[in-house]
């Protein structure tokens, strides 16, 4: 099998690897550069566990080949925070208890900064389709949804 | 405890809704889980080959195929099992010796240095069936003449408490017994009569069954497991493999959700015997979301038939009950989901004639294990929706009667237990108050239909009487606390409790306490399981206990270095003071290094460390014929759920618009985790009763993914959760509390049927309320009119 | 049981430079040969062991595959392998498709939709492909790529079964070109899925009317269904009935009476075929009546 030499940029730092065909944007994340913030749900695109920004736009890492990031800016739940600051998503849902076993937030985190990066002030429908396809067992979505709504209130 | 009789005045910062501690690093990536640990270049791929079949022979194993290809290391088959295994009946191998009881049952295991070439290599085990005819439904496993699944059920170990019948598929047979039943129907005014279903469905935890086990050159195990139970996970694997406890070590980071398939053992099993094939390497055996479908702990199906009588008057008289439960190939677990079922058969009433029959049938089914709410979801399921019917056919409003009827503090209960304080009374009053019961509320549009319904329920922890708890507290040098726990952090937030609670107790800010984890059963104290919902209530109190030694430990040291009486001293904020003499000192200034004694003395004191445990020591067995005793449980968490929705006749889908979810908690340490819980549970609760169902075919699940078996997302919520916290304190619970973890979805389902009933006049007597179910429901009813 | 690879089997991953490079590889290769777009289906398909190519070959970034234009005169030109999104959210989509959009929109996740394209959605010939029936009633037409050069490929004969279209071998699908609609037309899609979010079709219904003077009702109206046939269809006997005769309820009625005829859906894991024939009538029923609605506040 064939491997492909790419380059791309993860939370802002510079990376080079070389990758099999059958790899996935997942596995090059958690196994080869050990960033395991993004978590594995399903390996079908149903769960959203493994979502992270491929220039800008959120995607299911699972179903992304790693010889397709070449050239790209990747962005996983460790690149929120800038420069030691919170993202104010994290902050609301550190206040609004929108976490409990934290599996699934890694990756509502990320769909949810995607949402308020396209639509600032958005309804909680707007809210609650933005993350159908983020499951999570544990909170029933309530309190994510609060604090999704809370973090564009304060211009998140 | 003292908090509760001395006043209602809490500590800060009990009863306050502190942020989760471990939230920054959940939101951060940091939080780390099984399969986020690196274990470098040494570390090896477990994968298991599985039976195709519900039932077999198994003729012949080999894998000399699968060792022939390059980068496997071994192969285990069931000559590598040494001895059985479960928790409360040892009837499984870890790998299947002589037969296969499930599709999916573990047959041999691969172990290769990646993922992909040990499944390559599982393809290539040959396995040679003599297939069997199965077990599908646990009405005809009970049939004489059925295929014995079990031949050897009378070899089995088994806990005192549970009831095997040999030569049977009945793993456990509960029995209630309670006036007289058949005297008591000629006294009822009314008789309702109704089978109820339940069928299979899973926990669904978005953390997939992941484990990592090495076995070290002198044999002893380390586990990283995602375990709800590392010390049952230890204790557990030491019988089965005839090891010492203190030779495996499990050590369990955060949980990515449990929800009771995590409590046990079942995959790390695997990982273990893999593991003692290629000594100093670790292997990691993690499932996909498929293997999680086909081979994890999945819900047991029930099948009830239930008879209630009640008076004119809305009194009941008598109940009659039998549970049939579809417990699957293995009943090591769900034995005791039988039992609590019996000795719960009531629900929350009051009933002085009962018969109760609760048996746990092996069939060829996946295997049935503990799931939130052990046993009370399924049966409350019947409960409260014959209870409606008996209402209705009283022509009685549904509130009224639950409140005639409900149990209530000093009553006797179904197993002759004296009910401690309860609100129940309160939770339904408040619950129906919440969604404007009574009042006639349109629907949305000509096509839909409302209504409302509500269910109560009840549910102790199901354990074995002496199930344990243990803590240390450990105060470090600038006076910040180690709290080591073994209860488990998996989503329900007992990391932030059992800092509050050692907070409050030591008398230091919360941000002081950082809990020892992860749980480490080399390190860390024992804890029997996380499970029950007992961690707030059982570890809580061993919590107080080992704060109250410690800060015992530093009055008596500051007292005797001030030369004053330790009852006038006190902590508060991190420094003892005096009342008496007004003096402070900074705990920093002697947790560790102690005091100097007056006059060049020498010194007084030394490193603090404060140690507590707690055990019920009151529970008594009940009777084998009649389930009578004189305490069965430690205490019953009760509660009610009131439901507002709408239904779409044209689709059969049903829409929810309220839900109001009411609790006795006893006391709610952190009021929004308590609410969290109950939302959480409602979910849960409505995607249950709605969207899942494991659909067995010939024993083979036909929807073992994501694609296919469905659970509520973020656009299936109710419109609006109201959840409301009541608060009765339990008497040997820290501050009153007891736990609400898994209480919120038993009532769920069957509040949800009622109101269904209420808007269309149909009944729905097996879960889930697909939209399907719903719509053919409605057609039939028009057809009959 | 049928137990998924734990990772992805082996392939090559080669990027195509030209169309006539796929073109090549397609004929050389006609069963090792894969092509690649948003990846959201096949390397599932891959995963469960369903599909086993040799290579796959990534046709995203060729010319024109993500393009969309619109020209007023024209139509709508989709590159194949435009994602869900980028139809969904494009100005002159939704200005001047808006079914295609609200199809589009119906399709699993936000996440999911970036890389799902609409070429790969047809290209599948999943008789529960979201965008089908919106196609259909659009009365799009295929442009398949291949060794005789280019050729056009009406949607009507587009799906042959479940998983099989009209491709010829060594052809590929570059584009969606979309005709301009009838003056006046409004559409809806709607969908029923086991729970409200993401779901497959259950059932699928697409229908779109405009007036239309020369047919006895002054309506035309177009309905397709996915999901409870072989392949997306046409249901062209309701399509009759609401030409033919004055729109009343009795007409709407009568119409998603025959949508439901028209219907050959299957028991499966998903809904028995009962339930989808007469959720066929219901949701036609319903599309009927507010496309009905919206033709009737206009005229």
């Amino acid at each position: 099998m064939a491997t492909h030499k790419i380059s791309f940029n993860v939370n802002g730092i510079r990376e080079t690897a070389e990758v099999p065909s059958n790899m996935t944007l997942l596995t090059l994340l958690r196994e080869r550069l050990a960033i395991t913030g993004t978590k594995r749900g399903c390996d079908t695109g149903e769960c959203g566990a493994c979502t992270v920004l491929m220039n800008a736009e959120p995607v299911n890492s699972c179903l992304v080949l790693a010889v397709e990031i070449d050239g790209t800016d990747i962005v996983t739940v460790e690149g929120l925070a800038q420069d030691g600051q919170l993202d104010p998503l994290q902050e609301a849902f550190i206040q609004h208890t929108g976490v409990q076993c934290g599996f699934c937030t890694p990756g509502i985190l990320i769909a949810a900064r995607a949402l308020l990066d396209r639509n600032s002030k958005p309804s909680r429908r707007e809210i609650k389709d933005a993350l159908r396809g983020n499951l999570c067992r544990c909170t029933g979505y309530t309190r994510i949804i609060d604090a999704i709504q809370e973090a564009a209130e304060v211009g998140g | 405890m003292d908090a509760v009789s001395k006043s209602h005045v809490f500590p800060s910062p009990i009863g306050e809704s502190v942020t989760r501690v471990d939230a920054l690093e959940k939101v951060t990536g940091e939080a780390k889980f099984t399969d986020d640990l690196q274990f470098g270049a040494g570390l090896l791929y477990g994968q298991v080959v599985r039976s195709p079949h519900p039932h077999a022979i198994i003729k012949r194993v080999d894998v000399s195929r699968a060792l022939a290809l390059p980068g496997v290391r071994a192969a285990v088959t069931g000559e590598d099992s040494d001895d059985h295994i479960g928790l409360y009946l040892k009837d499984r191998y870890i790998f299947c010796r002589d037969r296969v009881r499930f599709v999916g049952d573990p047959v041999a295991g691969v172990i290769a240095v990646s993922e992909s070439i040990a499944d390559e290599a599982c393809r290539l085990v040959e396995v040679e069936y003599e297939v069997l005819e199965p077990v599908l439904d646990p009405l005809q496993g009970v049939q004489e003449g059925a295929p014995l699944l079990h031949p050897d059920l009378g070899e089995y170990v088994v806990a005192d408490f549970i009831d095997p019948k040999p030569g049977t598929n009945i793993a456990n047979h509960f029995k209630v017994r309670k006036g007289d039943v058949e005297a008591a129907w000629s006294k009822c005014d009314v008789i309702v009569e109704c089978d109820f279903r339940v069928p299979h469905v899973q926990h669904v935890p978005l953390e997939t069954h992941v484990a990592v086990a090495r076995v070290d050159q002198t044999g002893k195990i380390i586990l990283w497991s995602s375990s709800q139970s590392p010390f049952a996970q230890r204790n557990l694997i030491a019988e089965a493999l005839n090891m010492s406890q203190s030779d495996i070590r499990v050590i369990a980071p955060y949980v990515g959700g449990g929800f009771g398939s995590k409590a046990g053992v079942s995959v790390e099993g695997t990982a273990v015997v893999m593991a003692r094939k290629v000594p100093g390497h670790p292997v990691k055996m993690r499932l996909t979301r498929e293997e999680e479908f086909y081979c994890a702990f999945v819900r047991q199906g029930l099948i009830a038939r239930t008879k209630v009588g009640a008076k004119s008057d809305g009194e009941i008289l008598a109940m009659k009950t039998e549970y049939y439960w579809d417990a699957g190939a293995y009943t090591e677990y769900g034995v005791n989901i039988t039992r609590a079922s019996g000795y719960s058969s009531t629900g929350p009433y009051r009933i002085p004639n009962v018969h109760a029959d609760s048996y746990c049938v092996y069939t060829n089914h996946p295997v049935g294990g503990p799931m939130r709410g052990f046993g009370m979801p399924e049966i409350h399921w019947g409960i409260e929706q014959i209870m409606d019917m008996v209402a209705d056919e009283l022509g009685m409003d549904k509130v009224a009667f639950r409140l005639k009827n409900c149990l209530r503090g000093g009553d006797k209960n179904v197993t002759g237990m004296t009910m401690h304080p309860i609100g129940l009374a309160e939770c339904i009053e408040k619950a129906s108050k919440a969604i404007n019961w009574g009042e006639k509320a349109p629907a949305s549009a000509p096509h839909k239909r409302r209504g409302k319904g509500l269910a109560i329920m009840w549910k102790a922890p199901a354990m074995p009487p002496n199930a344990g708890s243990s803590a240390w507290v450990r105060f470090n040098e600038d006076a910040t606390v180690s709290l080591g726990i073994g209860g488990q952090e998996i989503g329900q937030g007992s990391f932030t409790v059992a800092t509050q609670m050692a907070a409050a107790t030591l008398g230091v800010p919360l941000d002081w306490i950082h809990i020892s984890a992860p749980v480490d059963t080399k390190y860390s104290p024992y804890e029997w399981q996380t499970v029950a919902s007992r961690l707030t209530w059982s570890m809580g109190n061993a919590i107080v206990q080992a704060a109250e030694d410690a800060r015992r430990q530093i009055l008596d040291i500051v007292a005797a270095y001030w030369d004053e009486d330790p009852n006038d001293l006190d902590v508060k904020d991190g420094q003892v003071i005096s009342f008496k003499s007004e003096n402070a000192i900074p705990l920093k200034d002697m947790v560790v290094y102690g005091l100097p004694l007056p006059d060049d003395q020498g010194w007084h004191g030394g490193p603090i460390i404060g140690h507590g445990n707690f055990m019920p020591t009151y529970i008594t067995s009940l009777d084998n014929e009649t389930g009578q005793g004189q305490r069965a449980v430690v205490h019953y968490t009760t509660g009610c759920q009131a439901v507002d929705l709408e239904v779409d006749t044209e689709t059969g889908q049903i829409h929810l618009l309220r839900v109001a979810s009411a609790f006795d908690v006893g006391k709610a340490i952190n009021p929004d985790q308590v609410r969290a819980q109950m939302e959480g549970g409602v979910v849960q609760g409505a995607s249950t009763a709605i969207l899942e169902c494991l659909q067995l075919k010939d024993g083979v699940p036909q929807n073992p993914s994501f694609t296919d078996y469905r659970i509520a997302t973020s656009v299936d919520i109710p419109d609006e959760i109201i959840p409301i916290i009541v608060e009765v304190p339990q008497d040997d619970g820290p501050w009153g509390a007891r736990g609400v973890g898994e209480h919120p979805m038993v009532p769920t389902a069957p509040a949800i049927a009622n109101a269904v009933a209420a808007a269309l006049g149909v009944r729905i007597l097996e879960m889930p309320m697909t939209p399907e179910k719903v719509f053919l429901a409605i057609q039939e009813k028009l057809g009959e009119a | 049981m049928n137990l998924p690879h734990p990772g992805l089997p082996s392939f090559d991953y080669i990027r195509a430079q030209t169309l006539e490079q796929v073109v090549d590889l397609l004929l050389k290769h006609p069963t090792d040969v894969r092509l690649f777009m948003g990846g959201t289906d096949i390397l599932v398909q891959m995963r469960d062991g369903l599909l086993e190519p040799k290579t796959l070959v990534d046709v995203k970034h060729l010319p024109g595959m993500t393009t969309i234009e619109f020209d007023p005169d024209v139509g709508l030109r989709l590159g194949a392998a435009t994602s869900m999104n980028a139809v969904a959210q494009h100005q002159a989509v939704v200005e001047n498709y808006p079914l295609l959009a609200e199809a589009a929109n119906t399709v699993a996740s936000y996440q999911l939709r970036n890389r799902a394209t609409v070429g790969g959605n047809l290209c599948n010939a999943s008789p529960a492909a979201d965008t089908a029936p919106a196609i259909l009633v659009l009365e799009a037409s295929l442009i398949a790529f291949g060794p005789s050069g280019e050729r056009s490929i009406p949607a009507e004969k587009f799906f042959l079964g479940p998983g099989e279209s009209a491709f010829n071998q060594g052809e590929l699908l570059t584009r969606i070109d979309i005709p301009l609609l009838p003056k006046g037309c409004h559409g809806r899609y709607l969908k029923l899925g086991r729970n409200a979010g993401g779901d497959l079709a259950l059932v699928g219904v697409a229908v779109l009317g405009y007036p239309d003077e020369t047919v006895d009702s002054d309506y035309r109206f177009r309905v397709a269904l996915a999901s409870v046939a072989p392949t997306p269809i046409r249901a062209l006997k309701a399509e009759e009935i609401l030409a033919g005769k004055s729109i009343t309820d009795e007409t709407l009625q009568q119409a998603s009476d025959a949508a439901m005829d028209a219907a050959e859906p299957i028991d499966d894991v998903r809904a028995s075929a009962r339930y989808r024939k007469a959720m066929v009538r219901a949701l036609t029923r319903r599309a009927l009546s507010e496309v009905w609605a919206m033709l009737r506040e206009e005229n």
